[in-house]
């Protein structure tokens, strides 16, 4: 299907500049040392966080 | 036979829309599946991600693909209500053709939390299974369909599994999705020929498939066996896609081929260019296929009438089964602890049929329960 330049402009924007993930339900929590990095940096805006596996789309 | 669409698994996860990005420049995309619910605590969307579903949506490409709301939980919990709320409020401003959910109970505490596992096929989940998917459809104001389940303890839910799924979708003319890697895993983990199991299917009532990879983990008890699971972390092996140029032509009412794989798994430059070209594998196979559909649908899929407004369907009994279960699969017990702890609960002599279990699969189930388990 064809999309307009304007959105895959925008896209490829927005996924080159934006950290973006699916699933954060936290049900896979963070990591130990992520989640002291987020108690340190609470306040602040918050970074990017790393994407990680989501059960029922891979339910293994 | 209906056409066929070449779809993406498309959610907003950078690594998952880096290795769909060339295939929208390229106009591959002929549809997006979408995972409505894997955004919760963020809720807003970027303006570039809802133009890309509103394009979608408007062009009647847009299929919705649930992952949270745990169909066949025993008890009607406030998080499923809010999760229909989010549906009808998604579904107002996204059209989606059609909306699926998984097979399973989450193992979760809250059961939102966790992984999906199997449920024993008795007359209590499925007047549950009949009512969740009613309330879906209610919600959505479209089709609703089911996913086969990839887990199975045991021989006999591998051949039931078929039926069962055509009784839970009958009243709401629903329809099946068919995840050939899941049936891949039961191939490789039950030693069933492809044949026999496609065989145990209503494959009139598939309207979407899934292709995708996974993983082979080690048992302990059965150390010299490997058990497939379903991880969607790796390329679609050549097993799947031949199941797939296999079961295509059986399934009259497929629209949508869909290939999923998790954005962990593309992470790299090589994986993303194998993403790729298993895409374009896809895309010629159902280019093939296309030449000899027609494009008539036999089944719109439609709901047959409007939901009652009766309560909730719920089981205390199977409620704290569940919650015994997810216990004990979720804690640090060995295998043998598990045995004693499942011989000592409800489980045990019930329809859950737990004695006739595959010590392997009880392992992997413990597996999959500990690896999902919501880290505090």
């Amino acid at each position: 299907m064809k999309l307009s330049k304007a959105l895959l402009a925008a896209m490829l924007t927005g996924i080159t500049l934006q950290g973006v993930q699916s699933c954060t339900k936290d049900k896979d929590g963070p990591k130990k040392e992520e989640q002291d990095k987020e108690n340190d940096d609470k306040g602040k805006p918050k970074p990017p966080t790393v994407p990680y596996n989501c059960p029922a789309c891979g339910m293994g | 036979m209906t056409k066929l669409l070449a779809t993406a698994a498309c959610n907003l996860d950078i690594d998952m829309l880096n290795a769909c990005y060339p295939l929208f420049e390229e106009e591959r995309v002929q549809a997006i599946e979408w995972s409505f619910d894997a955004l919760f605590d963020r809720g807003v969307l970027p303006p570039w991600f809802e133009g890309l579903l509103q394009v979608y949506s408007n062009a009647k490409r847009l299929i919705g693909h649930g992952v949270f709301f745990s169909l066949f939980s025993g008890k009607w919990l406030p998080e499923q209500a809010q999760w229909l709320e989010t549906l009808r409020t998604t579904s107002r401003r996204f059209p989606l053709e059609q909306v699926t959910e998984h097979f399973g109970f989450m193992t979760g505490k809250d059961f939102h939390e966790g992984a999906p596992l199997a449920i024993p096929y008795s007359a209590t989940t499925l007047r549950i299974g009949r009512d969740r998917l009613k309330r879906i459809q209610e919600a959505a104001l479209c089709p609703v369909g089911l996913e086969n389940l990839a887990f199975a303890y045991s021989m006999d839910e591998v051949k039931r599994h078929g039926d069962f799924l055509y009784e839970l979708i009958q009243p709401v003319n629903g329809f099946i999705i068919l995840d050939l890697h899941n049936v891949y895993c039961q191939l490789e983990n039950f030693q069933i020929s492809a044949e026999d199991l496609l065989s145990l299917y209503p494959l009139d009532k598939v309207r979407e498939i899934h292709i995708s990879g996974g993983s082979w983990e080690p048992v302990e008890s059965e150390p010299d066996r490997r058990i497939r699971r379903d991880t969607h972390d790796d390329a679609v092996p050549a097993e799947v896609f031949s199941l797939l140029d296999m079961a295509i032509d059986r399934c009259p009412e497929c629209k949508y081929v869909v290939l999923e794989q998790l954005g962990a798994g593309l992470q790299t430059a090589a994986s993303r260019q194998q993403f790729y070209q298993d895409f374009l594998q896809m895309e010629n196979m159902l280019d093939a296929k296309n030449k000899h559909r027609n494009g008539e649908a036999q089944n719109d899929f439609l709901p047959f009438h409007i939901v009652s407004n009766e309560p909730p369907v719920e089981d205390a009994q199977l409620y704290q089964q569940q919650r015994e279960l997810s216990q004990i699969l979720e804690s640090d017990m060995s295998y043998n602890e598990a045995i004693t702890a499942l011989n000592q609960s409800s489980l045990a002599h019930s329809e859950w049929n737990m004695e006739q279990w595959h010590p392997a699969m009880l392992e992997t189930a413990m597996q999959i329960a500990r690896k999902w388990k919501k880290k505090v």
